[in-house]
């Protein structure tokens, strides 16, 4: 087995003192802005990028896996505590969990999800392991139009599953995509859409974007309409579970993995999909007390959605390091942070930094474990966090927002930008557009203009090129198919006006 | 073209998500327009630097144009759902429009007053305007933070924040 020695070797880099470390900063900040309403992993990776540019690339990366993973467990916490998720992956979550909560079972809520979610962690990370060597092999066929079809296949697919309205998804991914337009064109020098000012000839950094959208338009979204009586926190002791909660929950865990895994690798994939499906799929097939408990509070309920959020967090991974493809805006944020390392994934870079992907996949088994302790006996720590006040909180995002971009150039119109792209953010909002896609158009797009030129060179110009690859064909076939797909469902189902997903923030 | 709301909940005739539709659409017509500056000349084979943000200028403008049409049909999004938000009430112009300007000011005084001195004022006017109900508290609360971000990150991180009134004294 070639990988498990690679895997073998990124434990000897991930269990330096130095790197456990980054990676306990990592578990810790993730479980703590999971919990915490209003930031999520998304924000507090580009928030780091400035100031970790001094810190090695492994330790860097295996901080951020860690806050990527940490903020699937705080979440979960969020939901079964409060009736409302952290994030919009755990919302299936809080259906069952705040009920069981409420009947005075929070404290194995809170045990079958986190236990459930070291066990899917895990068992999703063997799988990344697994399949992304696997990935690499057949990717490395791939040229620029299959690339650049990848490419439009995540666009189209993001837009379309993360809204109920494929206008909004579109419109959201248009705004990434102008936004990573401005600036000097890579190839030829030439100035586009910056206005005649100096400042954006560089373009708008992402960091900027990012904070912008998810931070200050989520400060104004709440200031619009901020609920005035703090939510209801149920209290909580350590959490623990009995011998018969056991019993019902390993299943769940592994249908939750066995659904979550894959919906996370595919593009427009994320969490929401596989936690909804999995609860559909729990509750189906309960029996006995668990059918009678389904609406009421059922562990099932919360084992099977909480195992599927984290595994499709390993998933995610999986076309993000073989193909530099980002199905989340988390993904997308990390996309941007190997970015700023000059590294590019894709199948070269399992080739050439292999101590930086393996350290980073042998650090998300030593940060699962780590949150599996950081969990369990330490609930009651991390729901008082729950009652901090929301003016201090939300004053506080602020503040450390402005501080970030701030720190990017020491530069205030970078400022001024972070506002009116919080502006943006809060629109979205206002009107149900999600911001994943923006994020994800405005890393992705820039490559994909790359590619596609690369593609057009190749071809002497010619169009035709693009399709003359049964790969890049397949891939736009099925980029089309996710944009016609919800018009089918809407003609099928007119008079039905359910949402079909929720709405989605950050994952 | 009336703005026929069929079914949901009654709305007013003049919808705001019309304006960002609008604005999605003007922007596709921005980056056409902006390209057409951009010289072609640098590519003589492939394409050059105008194809990529023309092909996303003309999607913009479809995009922007079923927008509309879908607002204009009485299409809507669903407003995100947050712990702290309640959905249903009422937008809060005057909240929004403090918080704007609190920002606003904070970004014109930074480099003056220094970051301590800007970040409290921030924090403390944000969790006022927020409701925070013990301003004796958020004002504390706002000094403490403003001043240990600005150990934190100047004096073990190295990131450089203005001084400003408070230099040479800090």
């Amino acid at each position: 087995m070639d990988s498990f020695q690679l895997l073998l070797d990124g434990f000897a880099g991930a269990l330096t003192p130095v790197n456990l470390m980054y990676a306990l900063i990592g578990v810790t900040l993730g479980t703590l802005v999971g919990v915490l309403p209003g930031i999520g992993p998304a924000m507090t990776v580009a928030l780091l990028l400035p100031i970790t540019f001094t810190v090695p690339p492994t330790s860097a990366f295996i901080m951020f896996a860690g806050i990527y993973y940490g903020g699937m467990y705080g979440g979960s916490t969020t939901s079964i505590l409060l009736n409302t998720p952290g994030e919009s992956s755990s919302m299936i979550t809080a259906l069952e969990g705040n009920k069981m909560a409420r009947r005075g079972r929070a404290a194995q809520a809170l045990a079958t999800a986190a236990i459930g979610s070291f066990v899917a962690g895990t068992i999703a990370t063997a799988l990344l392991v697994v399949a992304a060597p696997a990935v690499v092999s057949f990717a490395i066929s791939f040229g620029p139009e299959d690339y650049f079809a990848l490419a439009i296949l995540a666009f189209t697919a993001v837009s379309s599953v993360l809204s109920r309205s494929v206008v909004r998804g579109l419109a959201s991914l248009g705004f990434g995509l102008v936004i990573g337009l401005i600036g000097i064109d890579q190839q030829t020098g030439q100035a586009r859409l910056t206005l005649g000012l100096d400042q954006l000839l560089d373009g708008v950094d992402v960091v900027v974007v990012a904070v912008g959208l998810f931070a200050l338009g989520e400060a104004l979204y709440v200031a619009s309409r901020l609920r005035h009586s703090l939510p209801e926190v149920v209290p909580v002791g350590r959490a623990w579970m009995g011998r018969t909660d056991w019993r019902r929950s390993w299943l769940p865990w592994l249908r939750g993995t066995a659904f979550g895994f894959p919906f996370g690798a595919l593009p427009g994939g994320g969490a929401e999909i596989p936690t909804f499906l999995s609860y559909a799929a729990e509750k189906r097939l309960a029996r006995g007390v668990a059918k009678e408990e389904f609406g009421k509070g059922a562990i099932e309920g919360v084992a099977g959605p909480e195992a599927a959020n984290n595994a499709s967090a390993a998933g995610t991974l999986v076309p993000l390091l073989t193909l530099g493809l980002p199905t989340s805006a988390t993904a997308a944020i990390l996309l941007a942070a190997f970015q700023q390392y000059g590294l590019q994934p894709g199948p070269q870079l399992f080739d050439h930094n292999p101590a930086l992907v393996w350290g980073m996949i042998a650090s998300l088994f030593i940060g699962n474990t780590m949150l599996l302790v950081l969990n369990l006996p330490l609930a009651p720590l991390w729901a008082r966090v729950l009652r901090i006040p929301r003016p201090y909180l939300y004053a506080g995002i602020v503040l450390f927002a402005a501080l970030g971009v701030y720190a990017l150039n020491g530069s205030v119109v970078d400022l001024v930008a972070l506002f009116l792209l919080g502006l943006l953010g809060y629109a979205m909002r206002r009107f149900g557009l999600p911001v994943a896609p923006a994020v994800i158009g405005l890393i992705l797009g820039p490559m994909a203009e790359i590619q596609l030129r690369r593609a057009l060179a190749i071809g002497a110009g010619d169009v035709t090129t693009l399709v003359r690859s049964p790969i890049a064909v397949i891939l736009l076939l099925l980029a089309l198919a996710a944009l016609v797909a919800p018009l089918f469902r809407k003609l099928m189902t007119r008079r039905r006006t359910e949402p079909i997903v929720p709405a989605s923030r950050e994952d | 073209m009336s703005s026929d709301n069929t079914g949901q909940k009654q709305r007013r005739r003049w919808r705001p998500e019309l304006g960002l539709a609008v604005i999605v659409l003007a922007l596709g017509v921005f980056v056409v327009l902006g390209t057409l500056d951009v010289s072609a000349a640098a590519s003589q084979l492939g394409i050059g630097p105008r194809f990529f943000p023309m092909l996303v200028g003309c999607s913009m403008i479809a995009i922007g144009l079923f927008y509309v049409a879908d607002v204009l049909r009485g299409g809507s999004g669903d407003p995100e759902e947050s712990e702290d938000v309640d959905v249903d009430a009422p937008a809060d112009w005057r909240s929004v429009g403090l918080v704007s300007g609190i920002f606003l000011a904070f970004t014109a005084v930074l480099n003056v007053l220094g970051w301590i001195i800007a970040a409290s004022l921030l924090f403390f006017g944000l969790s006022v305007v927020l409701g925070a109900e013990h301003k004796l508290r958020a004002a504390g609360v706002g000094v403490a933070l403003g001043i240990a971000t600005y150990l934190l990150f100047v004096k073990g991180l190295g990131v450089s924040l203005p001084g400003g009134l408070l230099r040479g004294v800090i």
